[in-house]
């Protein structure tokens, strides 16, 4: 699934969603009015609403009524969320204001994995089978350890909860010669209960540049299998067993030289989920799970005569044991974990496989001193083979001024480890020559290099005696929830200090002129802003929201280098050179100060007909410094502020068909060259059949 | 020819001497700011073959592409050396027969108004080179994406000249004609660059 030569893609699709609603039809006003249950903030089933932390969720009736077929689709319509194409080739989500890097991916609790060039792309997940997906921002290492640094997306799949047999089938048809076909079943008799989720997914892809032979994106097709089954051995013994395998297969073409090259580019993935959840006592609770999966890429190019031109792979594997015990204490409850981590990868540029081991333990505890405060404590310590242990603390707040008012605060800390390719790449360009190295090999291999006289310099002062560090991050979050009537508000103001940021950092000089590139601690930068929800109910059958935010990202060695006078932007008329001052520093590159949303359902009961239409908005944004001195200015070029508006109609029959029409991207934006990731307009139509 | 010859002599003795007695009657006379553009720096090889050909050698106080041993800085490619130190051990390297240096400074060319420090002056060695090669490291950034080189903004190269005069220069543009955004269309190797040479004794511009 890669973009060509951008490292990006988002793809149209679209899916049904196959039963959600039919089966057991839902109310929109009760989805409205019930609390709704969460679970990814406190390991926990928790109402949403006392919840300290910022949290959101988007139900399965949502996407079914958007017509969407894929995560990033239903994602990128989020408040205060950005997908954003990102290097090898995924597109994942940007929160407050941090990378697609810093976001943990779950599918019910446990990871997705593949993360190549730092990115999980977002694609691989169909969204048919899910009853809700949980967002939590901020800092959240303290129940989850890596990567849990801007936040974490829970995707949580359908579970039957009374005797029921059902299921459906659906085929949606878009532009760029889409289809996405989705087959579901679910059911549960007495103790064994199930569900079985299938999606096939092809697309022609489409094209912005104007190469006849490459295109932005090539053709495609994935398919994914995911059956999940559960059984109660009593009323206090139940085992679940969730397995999920995912196969892309793409066409992979390139111009090197001016000769067409041609290939594929292959994903394996697959994922086992064993949990045994056992009741010792009304007051004691444990899950016993165990995780392993595997992510494996492959692609090659052949050149015209047919040989092999270039080709790579990518094996990881991760295997989790974890132990979860929840004790109930009157109105409190205390969590905790205790886990192993054992990943491996495999890849080219390695020279040979490595393994990630660590050990690590939780405690939360969720306390209600009073009725109107509740109080989230706690601390996870990771203890990991490559780099110092880390303690993550999290403390969180809620405080119910009145009924309709709430007010929270969380205070917590994120973390990242290095990853494989930080610490093991060994890489150099064939067709220029640079040489990037992983922090763990580097000095073996600048010395290889000096032996073999490739070496004209090396940097002074450059030492890789001590590890490198994890990128970390403070987290501060400030909120109130307004919930009166027809009225729904919440808003949060958020703060994130990262510190040891990896960045990469010339370490020698080769004799072809060119660089060894290592990794280091390099950067701190902070992030702040607003997010800004709300949602009117004007009836049970028309609701409007509307969601805003403001955010900043900055870098502070620029801002200490332009202080000091060190920064220079070069005038695009007279190409000369001139001295920046502090307002002129608009911040990290793909960050947009705001982006919002506005959604409208509407639903007419008498003819079984849903509409929904969501409009997005993303201001302007700098993707590349263009001027000169590696950082965006305000006279840089900017990719100018855009909206997208996505319509869907739907209409039942006899609750047992579903049609559904749409447009995605209706009024056909593109920025082909700015912006690959966005294609035009895709129509699409969808028939559903449930029994 | 030979009245020619003659007359043209004249003529350069009344240049030589005006130009003179302007000198020692206004000390604060501005020097000028001259822009030398398209400055062709063909190099040989390159994208993993050895790098060769001649350098194009430039003459600050003459203003012009010279071919003799009046040179201050050459070019060839991204590569940019000084006529002064020894030889850094390149293919088709002219010998160093001046006395030169470089010393950068990060700042706008108007705003060098002092000669930098002597110690931050740098000569051309074995494997060393007085401008480094290589993106970030000297006057350029290389972007992987575009392959487009663009000069570093606020690098100013503070240049001793083969014969212990100084210039300042700052580098515009890598490209033909100097366009304002260069695409993969641009003809590269083609220098666009301003300077203010300073012809007098003094430390300052």
């Amino acid at each position: 699934m890669l973009l060509n030569r951008y490292c990006c893609w988002l793809m149209i699709s679209c899916s049904g969603a196959v039963f959600a609603q039919e089966t057991k039809p839902v109310d929109s006003t009760k989805i409205e009015t019930l609390d709704e249950v969460f679970v990814t903030a406190t390991r926990t089933e928790r109402q949403l609403s006392s919840l300290p932390l910022p949290t959101s969720i988007i139900l399965s009736s949502d996407i079914i009524k958007a017509g969407v077929t894929k995560l990033n689709e239903i994602l990128s319509e989020q408040t205060g969320i950005i997908t954003v194409p990102d290097f090898g080739g995924g597109e994942g989500v940007q929160i407050q204001g941090m990378d697609s890097a810093y976001t943990l991916i779950l599918v019910d609790g446990v990871p997705l994995i593949g993360r190549s060039a730092g990115t999980l792309d977002l694609y691989r997940i169909s969204v048919g089978n899910i009853d809700r997906i949980e967002i939590v921002k901020g800092a959240s290492s303290a129940l989850y350890g890596s990567e849990a640094l801007a936040g974490v997306i829970n995707i949580i799949t359908k579970r039957p909860k009374y005797d029921m047999f059902a299921g459906g089938i659906s085929e949606r048809f878009a532009t760029f010669n889409t289809h996405d076909v989705n087959g579901n079943l679910i059911w549960k008799k007495k103790k064994f209960s199930g569900t079985f989720f299938t999606n096939y997914h092809s697309t022609d892809g489409y094209d912005f540049n104007d190469q006849p032979f490459i295109q932005t994106v090539e053709p495609n097709h994935d398919i994914t299998v995911q059956p999940r089954f559960y059984y109660d051995f009593s009323d206090k013994l139940t085992l679940i067993a969730g397995l999920r395998f995912y196969k892309n297969e793409q066409d992979y073409k390139a111009i090197i030289e001016d000769e067409n090259c041609e290939g594929k580019s292959d994903v394996d993935e697959w994922g086992a989920q064993f949990r045994l959840e056992h009741k010792w006592n009304s007051k004691i609770e444990s899950e016993y799970e165990f995780y392993s999966t595997n992510y494996k890429a492959e692609e090659f190019l052949n050149n015209p005569e047919g040989q092999r031109f270039d080709d790579s792979f990518y094996n990881q594997w991760l295997f989790r044991p974890e132990i979860r015990t929840t004790f109930s204490i009157n109105k409190d409850k205390l969590t905790t974990g205790v886990g192993v981590n054992h990943e491996t990868l495999e890849r080219t540029y390695f020279d040979n496989r490595i393994t990630f081991d660590s050990q690590y333990f939780y405690v939360q505890y969720d306390y209600n001193p009073i009725d109107k405060l509740n109080i989230l404590a706690g601390f996870r310590y990771d203890i990991h083979n490559q780099f110092q242990s880390q303690l993550s603390p999290k403390l969180a707040m809620n405080y119910k001024i009145s009924p309709s008012i709430s007010l929270k605060t969380s205070f917590g800390y994120g973390f990242k480890a290095p990853d494989f390719r930080q610490l093991y790449f060994d890489f150099t360009n064939s067709s220029v020559g640079y040489t990037v190295l992983g922090y763990n090999v580097a000095e073996n291999r600048l010395d290889t290099f000096e032996v073999q006289g490739q070496l004209l310099s090396r940097v002074e002062g450059i030492s890789f005696s001590d590890h490198l560090k994890p990128e970390s991050s403070v987290n501060f979050n400030l909120g109130s929830l307004y919930q009166k009537g027809k009225l729904k508000m919440d808003v949060n103001a958020f703060y994130n200090s990262i510190t040891n940021l990896i960045d990469t950092r010339v370490v020698a000089q080769k004799t072809n002129g060119q660089n060894v590139f290592s990794y280091f601690n390099i950067n701190e930068i902070f992030t702040y802003g607003i997010e800004y929800n709300a949602t009117y109910k004007f009836s049970s059958d028309f609701r409007v929201s509307f969601g805003y935010q403001y955010m900043v990202a900055k870098d502070k060695s620029v801002i200490k280098a332009i202080e000091n006078g060190e920064v220079f932007a070069r005038d695009p008329i007279t190409l000369e050179s001139f001295q920046l001052t502090k307002s002129d520093y608009f911040g990290l590159f793909n960050r947009s100060k705001h982006i919002a949303n506005i959604k409208l359902y509407y639903s007419i009961p008498k003819i079984k007909t849903d509409v929904s239409l969501r409009v997005i908005y993303r201001s302007k944004f700098g993707l590349f410094d263009t001027n000169s001195n590696q950082i965006l200015d305000i006279y840089d070029d900017f990719v100018n502020e855009y909206y997208i508006a996505n319509l869907s109609l739907s209409k039942s029959f006899k609750d047992k068909i579903t049609l559904q029409v749409g447009a995605n991207n209706l009024f056909d934006f593109t920025n082909p060259r700015e912006i690959s990731n966005i294609p035009g307009r895709q129509v699409f139509g969808k028939l559903q059949f449930n029994f | 020819m030979k009245t020619n010859f003659f007359k043209l002599s004249i003529l350069a003795l009344v240049v030589a001497f005006s130009s003179c007695s302007n000198d020692d009657s206004n000390h604060t006379v501005a020097l000028e700011t001259k822009t030398v553009s398209n400055l062709n720096a063909p190099q040989t090889g390159g994208q993993g073959q050895p790098v060769g050909g001649a350098f194009t050698k430039f003459s600050f106080s003459q203003n012009a592409v010279v071919t003799d041993d009046s040179w201050d800085i050459a070019f060839r490619g991204t590569t940019i050396i000084v006529n002064g130190g020894d030889e850094i051990g390149i293919t088709d390297e002219p010998t160093r027969t001046g006395v030169g240096a470089v010393s950068i400074v990060s700042s706008t060319l108007a705003n060098v108004t002092t000669f930098p420090a002597a110690a931050t002056f740098a000569q051309d060695g074995a494997t060393t080179y007085a401008i480094p090669t290589g993106s970030g490291n000297g006057w350029y950034s290389y972007d992987q994406a575009t392959n487009i080189i663009s000069p570093i903004a606020g690098k100013v190269f503070v240049v001793k000249t083969h014969d212990g005069k100084y210039a300042k220069f700052e580098i515009l543009s890598y490209y033909k004609d100097a366009p304002a955004t260069p695409d993969a269309t641009s003809l590269s190797r083609w220098f666009t660059f301003k300077f203010v040479y300073q012809p007098n004794s003094t430390t300052t511009f």
